[in-house]
């Protein structure tokens, strides 16, 4: 019995951790009924009471993983091409462009590094020539000597810092928001992934991540230039129009000038270009695009959307104005430094207002006090929120957003301006939202699963292994608390998959059992004692039993490298239950039958 | 209870038959995923999946007539597990919120008096879908690529190897082309995605498992039988491990079959699939695997 010793001690400890580690998701679960079960009035005030605690044991339990709980799975990626070029800055030509261009397709095709892809297509294009005259930098010690491997290693650890500074900033707009728990991660080299439980407004969340808040403050363009351009751009859809009917006699009616048909230029104020419904500004921006109709806005010249409409239809159609302002920059928000949310005295419109630092409250005045009685455009990420008359110039460096649509918006915004500008554009390469209704069914449906499957096959273990088959149900249900235990020692998420994998385990579980017993049976059936067959049941089960369940390991360790979210939750049971099955399988099974043939010399039956 | 107490069924002389149904399979299959191409989920084409919840059964010929307008081209429209839960399915490469708020208008008009709810949305766009599926056959190749190892090292024979991944392949071949051919009748979801991809890991996983556990007694008799007919012997040990092989199928899938009926619409052609590999599995590992190791010996011996 000395060798069963150390397997008892085994158990007992394997067990003893398992519920260790499992016993806040039980506490937890009491808590959470218990606060349910409370009146009202006195939720709040327990929650409060013991928030630490409460804090503790939900971030011990087991957690759930959003396809269970609801919320939202964003993956975020840096646009490594738009830093690439924003790094070169005044030294950017037309040949880098071309690079980054090919190199783009290239990493796409290929499912290769961009940064590797722009060096290489580079030397191919230029074989002389060197990265480092467009990135010169005292401050990284970059020269014009510099080479390209020294540049490549330059791009990569700029990409990394603005990839890092991302998931910074993502984690404090996140954490100003509000939501519980959320888990912000760098995936691969340029992606962020955030993940959001319990999350429902999902447009807000959106633009929040999203958000580079670029803020600009831009003057605009002279009137006499705005209506300029613009009979000449109608005049130019005018002729195409013309020629157009005369090459086909067939079109000859009812031919319009396609500009007029989306776009209106009675507009409210000399700034505005035109304006039109919110369905149409694509259809305006492609018209506007052709290279004919760009040479015809002068070179001092940008036209920008409105930001919020500034009229609602009687038929509930939104109009937005594109407004023409200049191409330079007079100031970047940069040189915010508070902001905060308030109310328009005037409309009762939410606005941001906004406080400069010394050296933007020095600019600000210069820019204000040049431009009295003109208006100055405030721009953010490439729109038009504003832009008022400077009435006067202004010396304490205030400033206001208004055209806001609603106070949450006001709120992100001042949210987005002072967590800082993103280093680079972030695009959203894949999102998943789950509602809380359908992770509700979900966890019931993988409880029913489970107990359902444990039940059936317990039953028929029983059916036909008799007294064997009984045992090995005992270690079936130790099992899955084994399995329980491991997923929470490791801080493992519970996915829907994960429960599958727990009830495809539970059916897998037994065969271990099966291959030992049926061994049992043969030992038996070439005429040796019930306590010979079962040495020699075990022992000769041993090796068939671990190959099978090293190779499926095999197959759960790639699973976990390959697969993402809930696929991983899928791997990490299937390992989980392969380790805790052929531990409850081989040992426990092998004391309890040692147990009952030895010590109270049970003729134990197999069926 | 005692089910094949000592059998003694000639598995290789069912061998013939068994590739001829095999073969047969296995063309049917490759020609139905060339001529129709894999069906993929969203996880590997991309676009933007929506699940809408209804308060009243709808129906699907209606919203998909309904949104063909607004969306700029007919989106999938399919049940989701009950008559008044719908997917949508648009390949609309507009804004994500804009095309949400398209679909959920669309559908305020089509049924004034039955509200939906939005209850999950999948947005993948196509690179990352790229890089997905990149990764689910990294996977599979990598995972054929170790078992052949592992067995070649645990059974010293490239004959053993060669036998469990040709019955892998057979058996993720089967499966796959089921779910292409038979994909469009199917009441639920029949499209390639990472849950089908781990689904055809696990069913890898478990084909092995009933493989190696054959492969094991063939070891082990080759060194009790010395002078037993090679054939014979396989034959044996087939017959041996045929209790267990059945037994485990068995438990396998009861569990399966209620994942399949409980689980919930988000697993059901994941829990297909595994129902498929059980009993393919099951069968490949009796009439596929190991003739097809004896098949190897033989003109090993002849050459």
């Amino acid at each position: 019995m000395q060798g069963n010793g150390t397997k008892i001690g085994f158990i007992v400890a394997f067990l003893a951790m398992s519920i260790y580690y499992l016993w806040p998701t039980v506490a937890n679960t009491l808590e959470q009924n218990y606060i349910q079960d409370l009146p009202e009035a006195e939720r709040t005030e327990y929650r409060e009471e013991n928030a630490q605690r409460l804090q503790n044991l939900r971030e011990e339990s087991l957690s759930l993983g959003l396809d269970l709980q609801g919320g939202m799975h964003v993956t975020l990626e840096v646009g490594t091409a738009q830093l690439v070029r924003e790094l070169a800055g005044e030294y950017a030509d037309t040949t880098l462009s071309n690079v980054i261009e090919t190199a783009q397709q290239r990493a796409l095709q290929n499912d290769t590094d961009f940064i590797n892809e722009m060096v290489q297509v580079f030397e191919e294009q230029n074989p002389n020539g060197r990265l480092s005259r467009y990135y010169r930098s005292e401050a990284e010690n970059i020269t014009r000597r510099s080479t390209n491997e020294e540049i490549l290693a330059y791009l990569q650890s700029q990409r990394d810092s603005a990839v890092d500074r991302a998931m910074e900033i993502i984690r404090t707009r996140v954490d100003r928001y509000g939501v519980t728990e959320p888990a912000i991660f760098v995936q691969g080299n340029n992606r962020v992934v955030v993940e959001l439980p319990g999350v429902a407004n999902k447009e807000r969340i959106r633009s929040l991540l999203k958000g580079t808040a670029r803020l600009e403050f831009r003057l605009v363009a002279e009137p006499d230039q705005i209506s300029t351009a613009r009979q000449q751009i109608v005049g130019y859809y005018n002729r195409q129009v013309a020629s157009d009917t005369s090459d086909s006699v067939q079109q000859s009616s009812g031919q319009n000038n396609p500009l007029a048909e989306v776009l209106s230029t009675q507009t409210r104020s000399g700034y505005a270009f035109g304006y039109t419904t919110g369905r149409d500004t694509a259809r305006v921006n492609e018209l506007l695009q052709k290279p004919e109709v760009q040479e015809l806005i002068p070179r001092n010249m940008t036209l920008m959307w409105g930001a919020s409409p500034f009229q609602t239809t009687q038929q509930g159609q939104e109009l937005f104005e594109l407004i023409g302002v200049r191409p330079q920059v007079e100031m970047t928000g940069e040189v915010i430094e508070e902001a905060s949310v308030n109310f328009d005295q005037a409309t009762n419109q939410p606005r941001v207002s906004m406080n400069m630092n010394s050296e933007g409250a020095r600019r600000w005045s210069r820019i204000t006090g040049a431009n009295i009685g003109k208006p100055i455009a405030i721009v953010l990420d490439g729109y038009v929120y504003s832009y008022p008359n400077v009435e006067s110039k202004i010396a304490n460096g205030r400033s206001s957003i208004s055209g806001l649509e609603s106070q949450a918006e006001a709120q992100d915004l001042v949210n987005i301006l002072l967590s800082g500008a993103l280093p680079a554009p972030l695009e959203i390469i894949e999102e998943r939202t789950v509602g809380a209704t359908l992770g509700e069914a979900s966890i019931q449906a993988g409880f029913y699963s489970t107990l359902i499957g444990l039940v059936i096959v317990a039953i028929f273990m029983i059916i036909y292994y008799r007294a064997g088959g009984g045992i090995a149900d005992l270690a079936l249900l130790l099992n899955i608390i084994f399995i329980l235990g491991i997923l929470a020692a490791f801080k493992a998420t519970l996915t829907l998959p994960g429960i599958a994998g727990i009830v495809l385990t539970i059916g897998m579980a037994v065969d271990a059992n099966v291959l030992i017993f049926d061994r049992i049976r043969e030992e038996q059936r070439t005429g040796k004692t019930l306590r010979a067959a079962i040495e020699g049941g075990y022992a000769n089960a041993m090796s068939a039993i671990v190959d099978a369940n090293v190779t499926t390991f095999f197959v759960g360790i790639i699973l976990y490298s390959f697969g993402v979210g809930p696929i991983k939750g899928f791997a990490v049971t299937l390992m989980a239950g392969i380790v805790a099955s052929l531990f409850s399988a081989i040992v426990i099974t092998r004391v309890v039958v040692d147990y009952l043939t030895r010590e109270r010399s049970a003729e134990l039956s197999f069926g | 209870m005692r089910w094949f107490e000592t059998p003694d069924f000639n598995f290789l002389k069912a061998h013939k038959i068994a590739y001829v149904v095999s073969g047969i399979l296995l063309v049917a299959s490759i020609i139905g995923i060339v001529t129709k191409g894999l069906q993929y989920g969203i996880d590997f084409k991309g676009g933007k999946e929506f699940v809408l919840e209804f308060e009243q059964p709808v129906e699907v010929l209606d919203i998909r007539s309904e949104l063909t307008g607004p969306l700029g081209g007919a989106p999938e429209v399919k049940l989701f597990g009950s008559p008044s839960d719908v997917l949508i399915r648009t390949d609309d490469p507009g804004n994500i919120t804009e095309v949400q708020n398209t679909i959920t208008q669309a559908m305020a008009q089509l049924y004034p008096d039955n509200s939906a709810d939005v209850i999950k949305t999948d947005i993948v766009g196509p690179r990352f879908a790229e890089d997905l599926k990149a990764g689910a056959l990294n996977a599979i190749i990598f995972a054929l690529i170790v078992i052949f190892i592992y067995i070649l090292i645990r059974f010293k024979d490239w004959t053993f190897s060669a036998g469990a991944v040709a019955a892998l392949f057979h058996d993720v071949m089967i499966v796959l082309g089921i779910f292409t051919i038979f994909g469009d009748l199917a009441p639920f979801s029949m499209q390639i995605d990472q849950a089908i991809i781990a689904a055809f890991l696990t069913i890898v996983g478990y084909s092995l498992n009933d493989t190696v556990v054959v492969f094991d007694r063939i070891r082990e008799n080759s060194t009790l039988f010395k002078t037993m007919e090679h054939d014979e012997m396989v034959n044996k040990s087939l017959n041996d491990t045929l209790s267990r092989t059945v037994i485990t199928s068995i438990t396998t899938l009861f569990v399966v079959t209620v994942l399949f009926i409980f689980g919930g619409e988000v697993l059901k052609g994941f829990s297909f699939a595994l129902m498929l590999g059980v009993v393919i599995g099951t069968y490949s590992s009796l009439f596929v695997a190991s003739s097809t190791v004896v098949e190897l010996q033989r003109r090993r011996q002849n050459a």
